[in-house]
């Protein structure tokens, strides 16, 4: 049973780092919180949006309606709470009054973007990807600079496997954040999937640009190695390169090894052997 | 004239400390009145959608390096080609400063806040606090300065460094404005000198972008031209490298 | 603290962190200019010395500075050791100055 403060205190760390720990958060709001509404001083409302938020993740809907309710009690007319009441009605299935709410935000003041964005993440609740695809395409049209809208247009196309759309979006997100190994790579996976001797070469390209931006990531380690194989097998090559690409690929796998007998796991043999083409 | 003049302690007891405390309070006094008087500047939809293109404009900019070159050509065009983003025609939308009524309150809440305070201050301790010298300054100054420095003491022999109340408080103003950054933190409406360098800059407009859009879309649209492609992307030899 | 990607021969630099350090270098150097304003007060200096305790002082504190961030990997921290030296010293100045005319003035002329 921690004090009220460093209860606060927790709360203040998960909001500053992003964090979202929604099973403690309501956890924390349980033992201490709820019986101490008046006592948050200052951060009381952005403690309640977070609750709130929180309780929406764990399906612990009176705690997420009680917070709503002490929120309208202050700012009766705020669009940030009705974003929240609609998430609550999103996560009681009640798509339409969800949908009515944010379709009424969005009226009033056309620049909310928040409202916007949580009709998509309805859309893809529901499962209709392909109007989810519509309305984001139509919202990046105005918002072109929203790291987020790309990164999650991008997984949508992954899902509907239209990868040249896919790297396009990648290539956005790769703009805004050019030095992510993960999105490298991640490029570099949407390229290998995609086939044909360009896009292997890219994806060779990005995979060892993703290595060399963390060192640590295995993943573009593998690809190397495939993508490399994969380059070797089918195309006619100068002798000079041929080399060079032999001693790239024996480099991979002997690095792959090492990192793996540092972790003590005891199939790779095994695997490797598996993916040898 | 001589260094060490005898000076009336109480004066210093009663002057000069005094225009120090007040001129730090009424900073503080600013930065807090300029918060709740600060209006909700509402953001068109077109200036929204216009600077989040200019963002990712820039952003192509600086790192095209990391994506293929097709990818690269591929935006540039849509950026830069005839009825591309960046060529897009805006409605002309004059500078009228009398006339814009929001932009009228904005001009005249900034000058309420920050220069008006300042000049009644200033007229104020003048009245008050004039007709002796203040304190002197520890180097010495030309003649020139003497009118501006030493108002309202009639002494012709005096030395340049001995100032009056009100070059006492302006100097005040001024030094003031570094410690304001480390008592209210960041972005304080206190620091006068700033925001007079923002309104000679922004002449009163809405945040965003400027009421002419044209100017910073034909400055990306030029530098996009202009742009090569050039690879930043890494090797694969290099790889063994490590 | 700053964290660097390097990737030969480019550098990439975290954005936030250089924010982070310049503003708490910032912070110090206005108290720096603070503090030896009322020390050049008391010392009674004036005029030239007044200036030369400055610009002693500003340099004392940069090397104060690369001392802490480590003679050679200062590169982790800062983009470049000079914008550290000559950025804001204006305002500093004026500080300074305010600050050693009122320590001056209520030592010497007390």
């Amino acid at each position: 049973m921690s004090s009220l403060k460093e209860n606060m205190e927790k709360l203040k760390l998960y909001r500053e780092h992003n964090i979202r720990y929604s099973r403690e958060i309501t956890q924390v709001w349980n033992e201490t919180i709820s019986s101490n509404i008046d006592n948050l001083g200052k951060e009381k409302h952005i403690i309640l949006e977070q609750v709130c938020i929180a309780a929406i993740d764990c399906y612990q809907l009176k705690i997420a309606e009680k917070c709503i309710h002490e929120l309208y009690k202050e700012f009766p007319n705020s669009s940030r709470i009705r974003i929240l009441e609609s998430m609550y009605h999103e996560a009681d299935e009640n798509f339409n009054r969800a949908l009515q709410i944010l379709n009424d935000i969005v009226k009033k003041d056309i620049t909310n973007s928040a409202a916007r964005k949580r009709k998509i993440a309805i859309c893809k609740a529901l499962g209709r990807n392909t109007e989810a695809i519509k309305e984001l395409v139509e919202y990046l049209k105005i918002f072109m600079a929203d790291v987020e809208a790309w990164q999650e247009l991008s997984e949508l196309y992954i899902s509907e496997h239209e990868y040249s759309k896919a790297a396009f979006c990648v290539e956005e997100l790769i703009l805004h954040n050019p030095h992510n190994h993960l999105l490298h790579q991640r490029y570099a996976d949407i390229r290998y999937s995609q086939g044909g001797m360009e896009n292997i070469e890219l994806a060779r390209t990005y995979y060892n640009q993703s290595y060399k931006l963390n060192p640590k990531n295995i993943r573009a380690l593998y690809g190397s190695y495939l993508t490399t194989t994969a380059l070797l097998n089918s195309q006619k090559v100068s002798g000079k390169k041929k080399d060079a690409a032999v001693k790239v690929v024996d480099w991979c796998l002997k690095e792959i090894k090492k990192r793996y007998s540092e972790v003590k796991v005891s199939e790779i043999e095994e695997s490797l052997s598996a993916l040898e083409i | 004239m001589s260094a060490d003049l005898i000076v009336d302690p109480q004066i210093r007891f009663w002057v000069f400390l005094p225009i120090v405390v007040i001129t730090f309070l009424v900073g503080i006094l600013r930065h807090y009145a300029s918060i709740l008087l600060s209006s909700q500047k509402k953001v068109e939809m077109q200036q929204l959608a216009d600077s989040q293109l200019l963002l990712r404009a820039r952003a192509l900019r600086e790192n095209s390096g990391y994506i293929p070159k097709n990818s690269f050509l591929m935006r540039k065009q849509a950026f830069n080609k005839e009825d591309g983003y960046l060529m897009q025609k805006r409605p002309p939308v004059t500078q009228n400063m009398m006339t814009d009524p929001s932009m009228m309150t904005d001009m005249l809440k900034g000058n309420l806040t920050n220069v008006l305070p300042m000049i009644i201050i200033g007229g104020w301790i003048n009245w008050v606090f004039s007709g002796f010298i203040t304190t002197k300054v520890p180097f010495p100054l030309t003649l020139r300065f003497k009118p501006m420095l030493q108002r309202g003491i009639e002494l012709s022999h005096l030395d340049a460094s001995w100032v009056s109340s009100a070059s006492w408080y302006f100097l005040n103003v001024f030094g003031l404005r570094s410690i304001y950054t480390l008592v209210l933190g960041e972005n304080n409406a206190a620091d006068q000198s700033r925001q007079m360098q923002e309104q000679m800059q922004m002449t009163g407009a809405a945040s965003g972008m400027p009421a002419d859009p044209k100017v910073p879309f034909k400055a990306e649209w030029e530098a996009l031209e202009i742009m090569e492609h050039q690879s930043k992307l890494f090797d694969a030899e290099d790889v063994l490298q490590e | 603290m700053a964290t660097k990607v390097k990737n030969e021969p480019f550098v990439a630099y975290s954005e936030s962190a250089i924010r982070n350090n310049l503003s708490i270098v910032e912070y110090c150097r206005t108290s720096v200019a603070a503090v030896s304003g009322c020390t050049a007060g008391v010392l009674g200096l004036t005029g030239l010395y007044g200036a030369l305790f400055f610009i002693v002082a500003v340099t004392g504190f940069w090397f104060m500075l690369l001392g802490k961030a480590g003679i050679d990997s200062w590169k982790k921290f800062f983009i470049s050791r000079k914008s550290l030296l000559i950025n804001g010293i204006f305002g500093h100045f004026f500080t300074y100055i305010l600050c050693w005319t009122f320590i001056y003035g209520m030592v010497h002329v007390y």
